[in-house]
């Protein structure tokens, strides 16, 4: 269990290497996240936000260091792996619904399946979860049928069915039409409300500002900036991150 | 050699064969589709294994790069893989013709089958044999195509599987299995015309076919290509209304994408 002064998940020189070093995807990360941040990862194209968060549940294999999750270290470890991944929530940029299935059954298979829970009390639950986000008359559409922002908001309630202690957000607004990156903000301004753990890789400034307790800036594999939203936008100390600021928010 | 109206007209005391030899073909193919895919299905899975007894060399940390190349390409050695893709390497690079011959000569050479006919002319002995040979080869195609439908799944519902807490069977089973059937579903059915065709050499081992009625017809008659003009004829219309079809059916399952 974990204890009180400890981290929820400490992060200590992750690494991850491609082609024998030559790329370096993440280069010796160190951040601790506690219960109930709401951490925003922001970075140009290819600074390995995505690579560090696909660590975060090992999507992606580290080459290097170790990720200590509730006070299990879960890098090279003989942990279960599935057990582990019920607990963090992912949302990716595509949504990846799975489209063979309508959106109630997204919902349920998992907890279905992989937590053995029953059919109604499952179904339940997700319906209760999609009224909230205002899609319950949905239930038994098919993905195709969703707009994106529909889509997405339901990719985030799929995690939410599973009880994570952790979401996981990968740019969950890029590939969105303008209109709707609203909507999907609104519902991951709710969930930090309601105080569950986030990490979210975005690029939607104002969205960091105002719901991030803690904004992370990396660049070339390695977190160069940490601070609180008015640490890392209105007094920036590293040439990059006052470069990369500069590039963002006049566009 | 001419062809004369003459001598058609005289094949029709023989259409009882050619009708045997019909069915003989058409139970031949869906015998090697049926229990080709299970094998097919079983390579591809073989082909898409993560057996790496080896693996923990990958571990090894070491600065000098040439070992740790090394180490890196026997730690990616799985046995099971190798196993499979050898096998269909060898359907791949010996003729059907062969693979037959080995089947029957010397596989069925020690084992020893019972003998008996079923549907009152096909002789089990002859037509096991063919159908092992051809399911055996056609195992060997198709298993790249069922692989090539599982690799087509979007990558991204494995992982949107995985990070629920599914594990690779559930994911596969769940998730990558019914979607990539709509790939493979048209690549099977096209193996079945593929297998009638095919299965004319099966006539060199006894089993009686079209081709095999074909030979005694002409045995018995003396006339050589009238039969051989009919049994064209025969594989035409098995072939071409059945890849027709096909290609409908494909074409409605993709218009359903769109729904
Ligand atoms: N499978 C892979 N093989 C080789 N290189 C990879 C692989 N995955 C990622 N990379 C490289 O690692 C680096 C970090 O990639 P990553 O996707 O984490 O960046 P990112 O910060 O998420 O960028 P973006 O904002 O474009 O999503 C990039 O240079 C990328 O090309
Ligand atoms: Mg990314």
């Amino acid at each position: 269990m974990t204890t009180d002064n400890k981290a929820l998940i400490q992060v200590r020189n992750l690494k991850k290497h491609y082609n024998y070093g030559k790329l370096k995807a993440l280069d010796g990360v160190n951040i601790d996240i506690n219960k109930g941040d709401v951490m925003v990862v922001i970075g140009p194209s290819g600074s390995g936000k995505s690579t560090f968060l696909r660590s975060l549940n090992l999507l992606e294999e580290p080459t290097d260091g170790s990720i200590i999750f509730d006070g299990q270290e879960i890098v090279d470890s003989k942990i279960n792996l599935d057990a582990f991944r019920q607990r963090m929530g992912m949302v990716f940029q595509h949504f990846n619904l799975f489209p063979h299935k309508t959106i109630l059954e997204n919902l349920t298979l998992a907890p279905q399946i992989v937590k053995k829970a029953g059919k109604e009390e499952t179904e339940k639950r997700a319906l209760e979860l999609l009224d909230r986000v205002g899609l319950k008359d949905r239930a038994n559409a098919y993905p195709v049928q969703l707009s994106g922002g529909q889509k997405q908001r339901v990719a985030i309630v799929r995690a939410l069915c599973m009880n994570p202690e952790v979401m996981l957000f990968d740019e969950p607004t890029s590939a969105l039409d303008p209109e709707m990156v609203g909507e999907v903000l609104e519902v991951m301004k709710e969930l930090a409300k309601a105080g569950m753990t986030m990490i979210c890789v975005t690029h939607e400034m104002g969205f960091a500002r105002e719901v991030g307790n803690r904004v992370v800036f990396m660049a070339d594999g390695n977190i160069i900036e940490e601070g609180t939203p008015e640490d890392i936008f209105d007094h920036p100390k590293s040439a990059r991150l006052k470069d990369f600021l500069g590039k963002v928010l006049e566009a | 050699m001419t062809i004369s109206w003459s001598n058609i007209t005289k094949l029709l005391n023989y259409s009882n064969m050619f009708q045997q030899g019909l069915i003989v073909t058409v139970l031949l193919a869906l015998c090697t589709v049926f229990f080709g895919f299970f094998l097919a299905f079983g390579l591809a899975l073989m082909l898409l294994s993560d057996v790496r007894p080896l693996r923990h060399l990958e571990k090894i940390k070491t600065d000098d790069m040439e070992r740790k190349k090394r180490l890196d390409f026997i730690a990616r050695f799985n046995p099971v893989k190798f196993i499979a893709s050898a096998y269909v390497q060898f359907v791949r690079c010996t003729p059907m013709l062969v693979q037959i011959f080995l089947v029957y000569y010397i596989v069925f050479g020690y084992v020893t089958l019972p003998k008996f006919t079923f549907l009152g002319f096909i002789q089990f002995e002859r037509f096991f044999p063919a159908a092992v040979a051809l399911a055996l080869n056609s195992g060997g195609y198709m298993s790249a195509v069922i692989r090539g439908g599982i690799e087509g799944v979007d990558g991204g519902q494995t992982e949107a599987a995985r990070s629920l807490g599914m594990s690779k069977g559930q994911t596969m089973f769940h998730i990558i299995l019914p979607q990539a059937v709509k790939n493979i579903l048209p690549a099977v059915a096209n193996e079945f015309v593929t297998i009638i065709k095919e299965s004319s050499v099966c006539y060199t081992i006894g089993v009686q076919d079209i081709m095999f009625n074909v030979k005694s017809v002409q045995s018995a008659t003396f006339i050589i290509a009238e039969p051989l003009l009919m049994a064209t004829f025969l594989y035409f219309c098995l072939c071409y209304p059945t890849s027709k079809i096909i290609e409908h059916v494909e074409r409605r399952m993709r218009q359903s994408d769109n729904r």
